[in-house]
This record gives C-alpha cells, sequence and structure tokens, in this order.
C-alpha cells in the first residue's frame, strides 16, 4: 500500500541525512521569520525598559514652534525623527513611552488572568461538585459575552484608573486557562504520579504548586504566548475608543487614537504606532505558533 | 434528545440571569448615578427627587427584584437622558448595525470558507500560503488600524469614498470591508484546520481505498464532517453581529449599536447600558444555543455525552 499523502524526506534518497549543513539544521529549528519576530520582540522589551534613556524628549513636552512636523523620510528634520504632533510633541518619544505603557499592561494583565485561570481551574478539578458547577457557569459567562462590551460596562462606570485598567485586562481571557488547568488536572489526577503524592501524605498546596503545576506548565506558557497579543489588542482597542489609557499618559492604541483627527493631515501621527502594534502582535502570535509546535503539540 | 435540549436551554437561561446580574451590581455599585447626572452642587432637594423617581432610595435587593420584574415584563427602564423607554432607543440603532454586520457576515462566509476549503486541499502550495499569511494578518491588524488605513487610501488619497456618517450606500462600504476582510480571514483559518483535521482521518483513507473519485471523497465524506467545527465560529459571528462592530461603528461614526453604547457609556445613562447589554448577550446566548442543538443534531456524540 502506498502513502500518497506523506512523501518520503528527500533526503534520505540523496544518501547519507547527515549531508545537509549545520546551518540548514539550524535554520530547521530556529525558521528565519521566527528568528526575526524574536528580534522584534527583544528590541521592543528593550525599549520598554530603557525608555527614559531611548527618548530624545519628554513624551509631555512641546515645541509649539515646530507643530505637525513630518517624519525625516516624508521630508521633514532629524531632529524630529517621526516628526511631531499638533501640539510640537516628538512623535518618536511618545512612542517609546507607548511602548513601555503597552507591553507593562499587556504583561500584567496576562499574568492575571493566568494566575486567576489556574486557580480556578485547579479548584474545580480539586473539589468537584459544586465548586466545579460554578467555575464552569463563570467560564460560559465570560465566554458567552464580548469582552469589550464588558469591559467598556465596567470601565465607564467606575470610572478610569490604571490600576483598575490593568486589572481590568487581566479578566480578558482567564476563561481559557481555567479550562487548560481543569482538564489537564483531571487527567493528573488519573495518572498515577498525582495521587502517589498525595498519598504521601502531601498538602494540596504541595500537590498543585510542586507537582502538577510544573507537568502542565508548558500548555500554560504556549497558552500565555498566544494569549498576550490578544490582551495587547484589547488594550490599544479600548485607549484608542478613549477609554482605556488616559491622557496625559499614553500608549499605542493612545497614540492611533489621537492620531485619527489629523488622518487628513498629518497621517504619520497614527502610522507609526499603528505599525509597531501589527507588527508586535504578528511577532508574539509568530513565537506562540512556533512554541506550539515544539512543547506541545496536542494544543491546536 | 429532549434531555439534551432542555439542558442547554437551562445553561443559556443562567448565562442571561448571570449578564442581568452582573450588569445591575456593576452600574449599581460604581456610583451615585444621582451625582453624575446632575452634578454634585445640584440643590438637596433635586437630587432627593431624582431618587425617589427612579427608585433610588430603595435597598439595594429591592432595587433588583424590581429590575428583574420589569425585565421580565419587558419594562428596560426609561433612558435617563431622553426620558423615553431605554430599549426603544437600542432597537432604533439595531437595523442601522445590522445594515454593515449582515453584509460584512456574508463576505467572510462567501470568501473566507471557500479559501479555507481550497488552502487545506492544497496544501503547502502558493495559495494556501498566501491565505495562511492573510489569515494571520486578520488575527494581528486591530480593526481600527485597518478601518483608519482604508479610509487613508481610499478617501483621503483617492478621494473615491466618504469616511464618516451614514448619508448614502456609499457610506457603509469601508465599514462593510473592514469587519468583513478581518473576519474572513480568521474563518478561513478555522476552516482550513478542520479540513486538515478531517483529511488526515482513517475514514478518508478508507473512502479513497473503496474506489471513489477525490471529488466525492471531498464533498462527501470531508466537507460534511469539518462543517461541524465551522459552524461553531459561524454561530459566534451571528451571534455578535450586534456587538461585534463597536470599535468599527466608531472609526466610521456609523449611527449603530456600537456608537450608542459608547454615548450612553460616557453620559453614564443606566438604562442604555442595561438595554444594550442584555440584548448583546441574548443574541449570544441564542446563537450558542442554536450552535449547540445543531451539533446534537448533527453529531450524535455530541447529544448522548450531555445526556449523561
Amino acid at each position: 500500500m502506498t502513502d500518497t499523502t506523506a512523501p518520503l524526506p528527500q533526503a534520505d534518497v540523496h544518501g547519507e541525512p547527515t549531508a545537509r549543513s549545520p546551518l540548514a539544521r539550524f535554520f530547521e529549528n530556529w525558521p528565519p521569520s521566527v528568528l526575526l519576530a524574536l528580534g522584534w520582540v527583544a528590541l521592543m522589551l528593550v525599549i520598554a525598559i530603557g525608555a527614559d534613556h531611548i527618548a530624545p524628549y519628554s513624551f509631555t513636552g512641546m515645541d509649539l514652534t515646530s507643530r505637525l512636523s513630518p517624519p525625516v523620510f516624508m521630508g521633514g528634520s532629524w531632529s524630529h525623527l517621526l516628526g511631531t504632533d499638533e501640539l510640537g510633541r516628538d512623535v518618536f518619544s511618545r512612542l517609546v513611552q507607548s511602548i513601555r505603557m503597552s507591553l507593562l499592561i499587556a504583561f500584567f494583565g496576562t499574568l492575571i488572568a493566568a494566575t486567576l485561570g489556574t486557580s480556578l481551574g485547579f479548584l474545580a478539578a480539586h473539589f468537584r461538585g459544586k465548586v466545579e458547577a460554578l467555575v464552569l457557569m463563570l467560564i460560559d459567562f465570560q465566554a458567552s459575552m464580548p469582552f469589550l462590551i464588558i469591559a467598556l460596562a465596567v470601565l465607564a462606570f467606575f470610572g478610569n484608573s490604571l490600576p483598575l485598567f490593568i486589572v481590568l485586562m487581566g479578566f480578558n481571557g482567564w476563561e481559557r486557562y481555567a479550562r487548560i488547568a481543569r482538564g489537564l488536572t483531571i487527567s493528573a489526577h488519573e495518572q498515577g504520579y498525582a495521587s502517589a503524592v498525595r498519598q504521601l501524605g502531601a498538602s494540596p498546596w504541595r500537590t498543585y504548586g510542586h507537582h502538577i503545576l510544573p507537568n502542565i506548565a508548558s500548555t500554560l506558557i504556549v497558552s500565555m504566548t498566544l494569549s498576550f497579543p490578544e490582551t495587547i489588542l484589547m488594550e490599544s482597542g479600548l485607549s484608542f475608543l478613549g477609554l482605556g489609557v488616559q491622557p496625559p499618559m499614553t500608549s499605542l492604541g493612545n497614540m492611533v487614537g489621537y492620531g485619527r483627527e489629523y488622518i487628513t493631515r498629518a497621517a504619520w501621527i497614527m502610522l507609526s504606532p499603528a505599525l509597531v502594534i501589527v507588527l508586535t502582535t504578528l511577532s508574539i502570535s509568530m513565537i506562540g505558533d512556533w512554541l506550539r509546535d515544539r512543547l506541545d503539540p496536542t494544543l491546536q | 434528545m429532549i434531555r439534551f435540549i432542555l439542558s442547554r436551554g437551562l445553561r443559556a437561561l443562567v448565562t442571561i440571569f448571570l449578564v442581568v446580574t452582573f450588569a445591575f451590581i456593576v452600574l449599581r455599585l460604581s456610583g451615585d448615578p444621582a451625582m453624575q447626572i446632575l452634578s454634585v452642587d445640584a440643590p438637596p432637594e433635586a437630587i432627593e427627587a431624582f431618587r425617589n423617581e427612579w427608585g433610588l432610595n430603595q435597598p439595594i435587593w429591592q432595587q433588583f427584584l424590581d429590575y428583574l420584574l420589569n425585565v421580565l415584563r419587558g419594562n428596560f427602564g426609561d433612558s435617563m437622558r431622553e426620558g423615553r423607554p431605554a430599549m426603544d432607543i437600542v432597537l432604533d440603532h439595531v437595523g442601522a448595525t445590522l445594515m454593515i454586520t449582515l453584509p460584512a457576515l456574508a463576505l467572510k462566509i462567501l470568501i473566507g470558507i471557500p479559501a479555507g476549503i481550497y488552502a487545506a486541499l492544497h496544501r503547502n502550495s502558493l495559495a494556501d500560503r498566501v491565505t495562511m499569511m492573510l489569515s494571520v494578518a486578520g488575527f494581528t491588524v486591530p480593526s481600527f488600524v485597518l478601518a483608519l488605513v482604508l479610509v487613508l487610501i481610499f478617501s483621503v488619497h483617492l478621494g473615491w469614498l466618504p469616511s464618516t456618517g451614514n448619508a448614502t450606500w456609499k457610506h457603509a462600504i469601508l465599514p462593510i470591508i473592514t469587519l468583513g476582510t478581518a473576519g474572513a480571514a480568521i474563518l478561513a483559518r478555522f476552516t482550513r484546520s478542520a479540513m486538515l483535521e478531517v483529511l488526515g482521518q482513517s475514514y478518508i483513507r478508507a473512502a479513497s481505498a473503496k474506489g471513489l473519485v477525490w471529488r466525492q471523497v471531498v464533498t462527501g465524506h470531508a466537507l460534511p464532517n469539518a462543517a461541524i467545527p465551522t459552524i461553531t465560529i459561524v454561530g459566534f459571528m451571528i451571534g455578535s453581529l450586534i456587538a461585534g462592530a463597536v470599535v468599527v461603528e466608531s472609526v466610521f461614526s456609523w449611527p449603530g449599536i456600537g456608537y450608542l453604547l459608547i454615548s450612553a457609556v460616557a453620559n453614564r445613562d443606566l438604562a442604555v447600558v442595561q438595554s444594550i447589554l442584555l440584548l448583546i448577550a441574548a443574541c449570544m446566548v441564542c446563537a450558542n444555543l442554536v450552535v449547540d442543538l445543531l451539533y446534537g443534531w448533527i453529531d450524535p456524540r455530541v447529544r448522548l455525552s450531555a445526556a449523561h
């Protein structure tokens, strides 16, 4: 019987499989697109950490003598690399500050969602019965309402402060971690190691923290990489609508939202933050897909 | 089957109840609406009168019970701003939203599903790679960025289409394209992976082995099985016909539900926000319920496992 769906690897036909160069093997493990993505994310991290040293101007500093000056590649001057906005604020300096703010919010948001979701998943799997039913009900609720709508209601009615906004972002997508943690924990209990540890007298704290969590960590980390870009998108969407990060603070979505007022006269104000949003979310999702294929083929 | 329908129906009701409760708690505990609407330096008598009129002086559980009873009677409260039933105002805006989301849904289905099927059947071909690249873009380009780029190209530079408002049918084109392309990319990705999963199954090999032409294998065996996961995502898209355009409506100043929601939120118009939340929740829950039931109808394994 011939298997038409999976052709044999070419290398076997041409003699020894070891004939491939080390470089080719390196790129097989680390595809160029992933390397580029990693490079971009590293750059963003450097910018976020060193924002104060990188930005040439204060992000709120106004220079009314050079308002709406275009970026270098559109005929502007080198003193404002990416141009200035209506108030003469340097777009590059604002971009650097926005990258820091957006990454910060997305990082803590993802961390909160993962912690909250995993804990609820553990609780559901540990107690079963009514607790599990309650957690499943909450998961259903969260999954059945578009998060943007919930976030809009909460933000507008509780007012807006940065800590509240970060916590709110932490509620974005927690249900996914809860589902994963619950499912994997239930199957871990069916395997030998979890019950062995329990019968040796380990506390639940120890069983979950030292034994089950490390065993399901790779799946959780992959989900975190996949939901990080979603948190960036949610944050920038809300900030774009004017309901997220509030001035004088700035974030990527904020800059795009501000720039849309000037789209006919000064499109550069919104283009650079928009490009950063797209490239960053794209890079992180590519890394996430690649990690998933490497670490956890069961997640699709 | 009846047990299956009942269990899913009950779940839908519980979710609706949770949404109502959530809306009520968030909106009422977040601050004194009398202060927000009338401003802090309004005379005390005016604030007192306002509270009495809107029932804000009663204990919170009493307000909640009243609210539930009113919702059951189809009374969703009056808009504090406009003084007429909130649900009427909301329903006035549904048409505008559907005017862009329905054509966008058609666009998603007509482009996304065939593209996904084609990509899966021609795996690793150029067409497959292009489809996949576009679908990744669909996940990572936020709708407001896509919308603004389209405005920049078609309104600012080419001057072909208007950028904001809803005066003519031309105004609807850019919002529809924005919503449709992003959704089509997502749908293509789901359809492709559903197809690939099905094509790897042994029954496909069995169908080929018994001598069926490839076209018959695809139309008779692969497509019906791949339809099951695709229905879920289409169901979700139908459920979000009303809620899915908030950002896009805001970019294009399209006077639909999303536009209304944002202004109601800015004005703290409690009744309108609650009505929108309820309407959206009802749509989502109904769509989920229909998908669940379709699932159970198409795939006997689902309804049997749910019965236990």
